[in-house]
């Protein structure tokens, strides 16, 4: 077999309908193992060991089935997809593009008999019959023209003649969308970023692990959390101004569904919380000595000392969100604000002793007892964060595009019909004159049998008119003029 | 009430006609008495509850139809469905009107929207299609939906950040009507069928599997002592129990397990016996068939009973933690809604099965059914393909991707492809009749798994719905 040949059969195999039958089939199957076999970039490394054995993940792992959607042979077979595509549109396209291009304004006497809507009306003669089509088709909306034959005219009328490249349309759409997919996946990114408030980041973390920083900074000029009265979240915003080249170029206060855009990067407000940081401690201090005495108050960042009096001297040591008290010492069990402890010490200047305040009072560790002054704590101020998403998908556009084309090229599939009408007059042997009506339809065939009907129904009436309007005239003629 | 009377009407015909409008009346009454009292007409409550009324007296004559075969039931059943889709309005206008958004932030509030459209749906199939039966299937789907909807939180929660869109009102819009269009078309595959002579005993077959399939499903909640697991719930947050988050926790109802193993082997009895008759030639299998039929609907009803008195009432233990705890109905919605679907879909079969030459009288022919399935699924699959739009955009627009192979996306996508498949066979390889109307079934079962089996069997983004 030549070269020649081999490529045609291939040609043949990939533009025929049975290969895109295949094709789909093919990709619903892969597409819906890939939702029910779990998949790793979505699943916990423990959780895919708890749902597998190990043989078992050796096998789903090894065949790209623990992550169907990225592995080389799924994005092979959508390539596939697309080739077929492709192929069987352009395999067909020719035809079409020359049925659309070029009407069949005059049909000759084989089409005239296979067609299988038509009809025949018996007229006066030539003139009358096509006129009386002409207003026929002009009161069903249709635009008709004279065509000219070898020794007599005919009428053509058509409509909607863009309905035949209506299925060329949709498969380009879908070519469109799955380019803006392939851009995507190849020069697409996207990723997390943590701010807090006053905080700039350029760099972004993406699912893999890996970092990717864009050619300008993100600040966080704030962020907030509106609940409603249950607690549920009502609203996450973002107070943000983007850098670039050291100035402050642009600033957006987002909140969920509504984005910040900037050079083709895209911030999403993805989510909101507390970061198990301290920001500042407030608590009142009363000397032992004098507790009925009006409490100072003092505000303390970690780390931080502030004087109490001439003598003692306070600092906040350690800040434990969720404490635990293990073997002696303390620990946190977490970094969410479950139970929170802190540590402060207390120093005399004087005599040099230090104590060790804990609060709330932890039995065996906190020396509270000793402590010169009582602690209360009155606020506990934590910092909070604001969770960014991240994207760069710069084929999207292709997609919304290919949405809108394909939505065009549906309704032309399913709404709106290539109609074709022809009046042609017809002699039989015996010198009558009738004139041959047909019309066809790509679509809706059943409506179409409907308004042929009407069409014919309406050239009679047309006829009929006709002829009492000239017996009325010829009457008029002769009565008196 | 004038063309009612013109015809002739056996004494049955207007006993049941009469019992219906009475109860209704009845029903109404009793419901104004209470309103009187407390003093609130128009509560959201009242209009569902006049919904449901209307909607059950409408199932109930079309049912009636199904038993006693006589036509004037179609009159009063359609005229009885009007006046619960106009109460059904005022129940939605209502509902949008409280919450300050329409009725889809919910599964109270999905169930509302969905009810309407399948009344609307059923009128219009009605009038513009003339397959007057339609109200037979739809209607008892919309008393289990309100009936369900009686058991679910229905305050009105504000919604979180992410649905807070327009775009999520096109989304799920576009998605309810895409269903409804795709259960239609299924109705009239089912109903092309029957017309296309299709034999009795095949629906037998094709109702024995589908009934299986819902008890496989539910065992899946089966223990090995015998027990059946369900979603505890919490009875002061009126929610199901969180052990943490989004792991739900499972408590165990003793014996019941064993009760669905039962009825498990009930429903596939008829199965087995249809496999006999079919392999063995033998139509005295058949008939024993049938009447498996009819004992694994009572058996499936005991089912029912059964669950929903266990469920009600008593704490059960958990294997995920220590203590009692209770359950409710509102817990489990979809073991409910797949429990009434078995027996509802029994029934129809019986009803086919009695009534077979009345249906075929009263439906169009094979041919204009095979026409208006092709039609519908030509309104289903530009909504579908709008709906998956609409969902990909707002997706970029609250998470920053439009197409994340998420399972209910994905599921989404294969609804599409099937259906692009029915389009394509049918119109580049001429595929009509009984190919494209088995085609169509399968699309309705794609489509019932996204809605139902994604949420349920399958973890993923897509929580709300």
């Amino acid at each position: 077999m030549g070269l020649r040949s081999a490529f045609r059969k291939i040609w043949q195999t990939l533009s025929s309908i049975k290969t895109g039958v295949i094709l789909i089939i093919s990709v619903v199957i892969f597409s819906a193992a890939g939702t029910v076999i779990l998949q790793r970039p979505m699943t916990e490394p423990e959780d895919m060991q708890r749902a597998y054995s190990p043989a078992m993940l050796r096998l789903l792992d090894a065949a790209g089935l623990t992550d169907v959607f990225h592995a080389r042979w799924f994005i092979a077979l959508m390539l596939l997809v697309s080739l077929s595509i492709i192929a069987a549109s352009v395999e067909r396209f020719p035809n079409a593009w020359r049925f659309y291009a070029r009407p069949y304004k005059s049909p000759d006497d084989g089409f005239r008999k296979a067609l299988p809507t038509q009809a025949l009306i018996p007229i006066k003669h030539e003139e009358s019959g096509l006129s009386a089509a002409e207003r026929a088709l002009k009161s069903l909306g249709l635009h008709s023209e004279r065509i000219v034959r070898t020794n007599s005219f005919s009428v053509f009328a058509e409509r909607n003649r863009i309905s035949e490249m209506a299925v060329y349309i949709v498969h380009a759409s879908l070519l469109l969308i799955f380019l803006g997919g392939i851009v995507d996946a190849l020069y697409g990114w996207r990723g997390f970023l943590t701010l807090t408030p006053g905080a700039t980041g350029s760099q972004i973390e993406m699912k893999n692990g890996a970092a990717k920083s864009f050619p300008f900074a993100i600040r966080c000029d704030g962020t907030g959390e509106e609940t409603y009265t249950d607690g549920t979240p009502k609203r996450w915003w973002s107070k943000l101004t983007v850098l670039d080249g050291g100035r402050e170029v642009e600033q957006k206060e987002i909140v969920v569904n509504d984005p910040l855009v900037y050079r083709g990067v895209r911030f999403y407000q993805a989510s909101y919380g507390r970061t198990g940081k301290l920001d500042r401690l407030i608590v009142d201090a009363t000397p032992v000595k004098a507790l009925t005495q009006t409490p100072q108050q003092i505000s303390l960042a970690l780390n931080q000392t502030a004087d109490l009096d001439g003598d003692t001297s306070v600092q906040l040591a350690e800040f434990i969100p969720d404490f635990v008290v293990e073997g002696g010492h303390v620990y946190t069990r977490s970094n969410d604000i479950e139970n929170p402890a802190v540590h402060l010490i207390v120093a005399s200047k004087k005599t040099g002793t230090v104590v060790n305040v804990w609060l709330p009072e932890i039995p065996g560790i906190a020396e509270n007892a000793s402590s010169p002054y009582r602690f209360e704590p009155k606020d506990l101020k934590t910092g909070y964060f604001t969770g960014l998403e991240v994207s760069h998908e710069p084929g999207q556009w292709a997609v919304w595009a290919g949405v809108v084309l394909m939505a065009i090229g549906l309704t032309f599939v399913f709404y709106i019909s290539h109609l074709r009408f022809w009046a042609v007059p017809v002699h039989d042997g015996t010198g009558r004159v009738a004139l041959w009506v047909g019309g066809t339809a790509n679509r809706n065939r059943d409506a179409f049998q409907d308004k042929f009907k009407r069409l014919a129904g309406q050239i009679q009436k047309e006829l009929k008119s006709e002829v009492a309007a000239s017996l009325e005239s010829n009457a008029a003629s002769l009565a008196g003029r | 009430m004038a063309r009612a009377q013109a015809e002739q009407q056996p004494a049955t015909g207007t006993t049941l006609i009469v019992m219906v409008g009475l109860s209704i009346a009845f029903l109404l009454f009793m419901a104004f008495l209470n309103v009187v009292k407390s003093g609130n007409l128009l509560s959201e409550a009242n209009l569902l509850y006049a919904a449901l009324i209307f909607y059950a007296g409408a199932g109930a004559l079309y049912l009636g139809f199904g038993v006693t075969a006589t036509q004037s039931y179609i009159r009063f059943a359609s005229l009885a469905t009007w006046a619960g889709l106009v109460a059904n309005t005022a129940a939605v206008a209502h509902r949008w009107y409280e919450a300050g958004h329409p009725p889809f932030a919910s599964l109270y509030e999905m169930l509302l929207s969905f009810v309407w459209t399948l009344a609307a749906l059923t009128l219009v199939a009605e009038k513009r299609y003339g397959v007057k039966v339609i109200g037979t299937v739809t209607m008892p789907v919309a008393i289990v939906a309100v009936v369900l909807m009686q058991l679910l939180r229905s305050e009105v929660r504000p919604l979180v950040p992410a649905l807070q869109s327009t775009w999520l009102h096109i989304h799920v819009t576009l998605a309810m009507l895409a269903y409804a269009a795709c259960a239609l078309s299924f109705a009239l595959a089912m109903m092309f069928l029957i017309q296309d002579r299709m034999k009795t005993e095949t629906f037998l077959a094709a109702t024995s599997v589908f009934t299986v399939g819902i008890y496989a499903a539910i065992l899946t909640r089966f223990e090995g002592w015998g027990g059946f697991s369900v979603v505890a719930w919490d009875v002061e947050n009126k929610s199901e129990m969180f052990l943490s988050r989004g792991v739900r926790l499972f408590v165990t109802i003793p014996d019941l397990g064993w009760l669905m193993l039962l009825v498990f082997a009930a429903v596939a009895a008829p199965l087995v016996l249809y496999a006999v008759a079919h392999f063995r030639k033998n139509e005295a299998f058949l008939a024993a068939a049938n009447r498996a039929v009819f004992i694994s609907i009572l058996l499936q009803t005991l089912a029912l009973i059964f669950f929903l008195v266990r469920a009600r009432d008593g704490r059960y233990p958990s294997l995920d933690a220590d203590g009692l705890y209770p359950t409710a109905l509102a817990a489990s919605p979809f073991i409910l809604s797949a429990l009434v679907g078995g027996i509802f879909a029994n029934l129809l079969y019986l009803l086919l099965l009695w009534r077979r030459e009345d249906l075929e009288k009263l439906l169009p022919d094979a041919d204009a059914l095979d026409r208006i399935t092709y039609k519908t699924i030509c309104i289903a699959f530009p909504l579908l393909t709008l709906m998956i739009a609409a969902g990909a955009y707002w997706a970029n627009r609250a998470w920053g991707s439009y197409w994340s192979w998420d399972p209910k996306e994905t599921w989404a996508a294969i609804t599409w492809l099937v259906y692009a498949g029915y389009l394509h066979m049918r119109i580049t390889r001429g595929w009509r009749g009984r190919r494209a109307a088995y085609f169509a079934i399968l699309g309705f079962a794609v489509v019932m798994f996204t809605f139902f089996g994604v949420t349920y069997l399958l973890p993923g983004l897509h929580a709300y719905a």
